[in-house]
């Protein structure tokens, strides 16, 4: 057993530096394989967190968004529509929402600037207390647990003049309890919100670019007036009604775009049928690519390797010494790609947003401005993203050897010296 | 004892190019010995030493070896055979490039899994032996060709082997390191080794240590006595 432990280190030390010494070939090689795996990982872990993301999402979208559009765009939503909306029939509540993003030049950032409901216009049925739960629909809703609270305040109250932050802009700009934070507004003045406290959370990504702030201070930093709100969410008497609740918003107010929880579902839908047609076309360039790759391995021995292979059989390596050799030169290549290509692919979709996708992605910015991915990997896929790489190809590196076990030891002794 | 009979090899049977490089050769060679064959380019040396050597297998004639018929094993026995019983020095030195001069003396020892440091030390102690344990870390590429001859001949010796085969050893080596190679010879002699030479140069088969010459011609042995 030791002897064999020993045999197999000298040969996997064998085959590293004999994968070394074709340094350019096998790099390119490398390369070229991580490069797949990266592409499929990205592919896996995007599909599968967005849809997790969207079924999370999805489940705490109020039943319906009303936004008022201008020229098609997402405008200011005046607080006279909202008794209107009250008036239709199968309306249940209607809160108003106050939110936005601001950007912080100092550190390159853009915060999710958030009032809490119960700080919010008083139009709609008023939030219990402080330590309040908040749906976050619209900076990527990661909740993952209904029961609990999104985020607590930890005690912490907020007034006018003071700001909540989330963990991540604390560490950014090196912050903390009772700091004053500027901002500028609007109109260039610039506004010293005190820290009141820093947000806990079971998801750093919730919180990290989360501010609270109190309605008068959103107001003031972007010149909001009391007429206006962000958008409204209207909640129905009876989830059948949904649609034509919708309808008859769109009636009574021409200008208000009512976004039904179906409706999201079915961009959600459509874009998933779209990307996910153009993910499936990158995906399985990328397996097509691989195979090729992987065949075109199959197919040969350099002369070189046959020389190679010559000497060692003639210096007494069996057959299946030296098919153990090429084991090993495929699993070193592979699992190395792999688990870069995993890697990259993991800080890709999750910490860079997937920037290399995001050209296919730009249409989400209408929903999701600030688009990123809470991590969630499954390990069945990465099981599936094993075998379909790792396996082929190192069966592929070992199946020319058979061929090679043709290889005559003496014909090392008939190659004339190079 | 290695025992040849009636051996024959044929190349590219059945083909326009078939030749026969061998013709029912009968040849024993005794322990202890030691044995050079002898004879012109292309009559067949190299052929029958990579026989000899479980190597290649004979197209017709049985070999033995110790009494142990071995022609008809199959493949692994011979690899195993090989590598323990044999030290095989070809015409050409036959370095895997890229790796140094130490990894390739090591490259036959590695299947049987022998411990690291003990494996080295031998390594080391059979390049100083040849004067080139200052070349151990170099890569094969940048020796000379009597460097690399040398380092191909302590690459034979690592198994420790009983027999030892070489095929043009001094091809390479300049008159001083001939000698030095035929004191080596002596050496494995007074060991109790089998050697087992082909060569061209009058300095190895008129060396005194040498036991007899083999003349081979057009794939047969030549029976006038050496
Ligand atoms: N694989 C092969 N296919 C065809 N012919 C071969 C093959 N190997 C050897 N031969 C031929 O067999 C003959 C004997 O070759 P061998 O190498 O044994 O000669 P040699 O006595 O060692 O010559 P030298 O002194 O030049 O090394 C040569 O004519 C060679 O061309
Ligand atoms: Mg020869």
């Amino acid at each position: 057993m030791r002897q064999w432990i020993e045999k197999q280190r000298y040969i996997i030390d064998f085959t590293i530096s004999s994968l070394l010494r074709r340094k350019v070939k096998n790099f390119g090689l490398l390369a070229l394989y991580t490069l797949i795996v990266f592409m499929l990982a990205s592919t896996m872990f995007f599909t599968y967190s967005i849809k997790k993301e969207a079924s999370l999402i999805l489940k705490d979208t109020p039943e319906i968004i009303v936004q008022k559009i201008v020229a098609g765009r997402h405008d200011l939503f005046p607080v006279s529509y909202i008794d209107t909306l009250k008036k239709i029939r199968g309306v249940a509540a209607v809160e108003s929402r106050l939110w936005g993003y601001y950007y912080d030049g100092l550190v390159s950032a853009n915060y999710t600037l958030l009032v809490p409901p119960a700080n919010g216009d008083t139009s709609g049925k008023s939030r219990p207390s402080a330590k309040t739960t908040v749906v976050v629909s619209e900076s990527g809703g990661q909740q993952a647990d209904k029961s609990k609270p999104l985020f607590e305040l930890g005690g912490a109250v907020l007034e006018p003049g003071t700001l909540i932050t989330g963990n991540g802009i604390a560490r950014l700009r090196d912050i903390g309890k009772d700091d004053y934070m500027p901002f500028r507004a609007f109109d260039g003045s610039v506004l010293n919100l005190r820290i009141a406290g820093a947000l806990s959370s079971q998801s750093e990504l919730v919180s990290s670019d989360l501010l609270l702030i109190t309605a008068e201070d959103f107001r003031k930093l972007f010149g909001i007036d009391n007429r206006y709100v962000t958008d409204v969410t209207v909640a129905v008497n009876n989830p059948s009604e949904v649609e034509m609740v919708a309808s008859k918003i769109r009636k009574a107010l021409p200008e208000a775009r009512p976004i039904s929880r179906v409706e999201i579902l079915r961009t959600y839908d459509s874009i998933f049928n779209w990307r996910g047609g153009m993910m499936i076309v990158i995906f399985s360039a990328a397996v097509l690519a691989f195979v090729i790759f992987a065949w075109d391995k199959a197919s040969g021995l350099s002369a070189g390797e046959r020389r190679e292979i010559g000497i060692l059989k003639a210096v007494g390596w069996e057959t299946s010494d030296v098919i153990q050799m090429k084991f090993w030169e495929g699993a070193v290549v592979s699992l190395t790609a792999f688990f870069t290509g995993v890697i990259l692919a993991y800080v890709h979709v999750f910490f860079t947003g997937s920037i290399v996708f995001e050209p296919a992605l730009k249409g989400w910015s209408s929903l999701y401005p600030n688009f990123e991915l809470t991590p969630f990997v499954n390990l069945e896929q990465l099981t599936t993203l094993f075998f379909l790489t790792v396996v082929p190809y190192t069966v592929a590196t070992i199946v020319p050897i058979w061929r090679a076990a043709t290889i005559d030891p003496d014909s090392a002794m008939r190659f004339t010296g190079e | 004892m290695i025992e040849l009979m009636n051996v024959k090899k044929v190349f590219n049977a059945g083909n326009p190019s078939e030749f026969p490089a061998l013709n029912s050769v009968n040849l024993t060679i005794e322990e202890n010995r030691v044995t050079v064959l002898k004879g012109p380019s292309g009559s067949g040396k190299t052929t029958l030493l990579s026989i000899v050597a479980c190597m290649s297998r004979p197209s017709a004639g049985r070999v033995k070896l110790k009494g142990r018929e071995i022609t008809s094993l199959p493949e692994r026995f011979l690899t195993d055979i090989r590598r323990k019983t044999f030290g095989f020095i070809f015409q050409q030195p036959n370095l895997i490039k890229g790796i140094s001069v130490l990894d390739n003396v090591m490259l036959p020892a590695y299947p049987l899994g022998e411990q690291r440091l003990h494996l080295k030390v031998k390594a080391m102690k059979g390049l100083a032996e040849l004067n080139i344990a200052n070349k151990a870390a170099s890569k094969v590429e940048w020796l000379s060709g009597g460097e690399a001859q040398r380092a191909s001949i302590v690459r034979a010796l690592i198994n420790d082997p009983h027999i030892i085969i070489a095929d043009e050893p001094t091809a390479h080596l300049d008159t001083k390191l001939s000698y030095r190679f035929m004191e080596i010879i002596e050496k494995f002699k007074a060991e109790g080794k089998t050697v087992i030479i082909t060569s061209h140069d009058p300095l190895v088969f008129e060396s005194s240590m040498v036991d007899r010459v083999v003349n081979l011609r057009d794939g047969r042995i030549e029976d006038k006595p050496a």
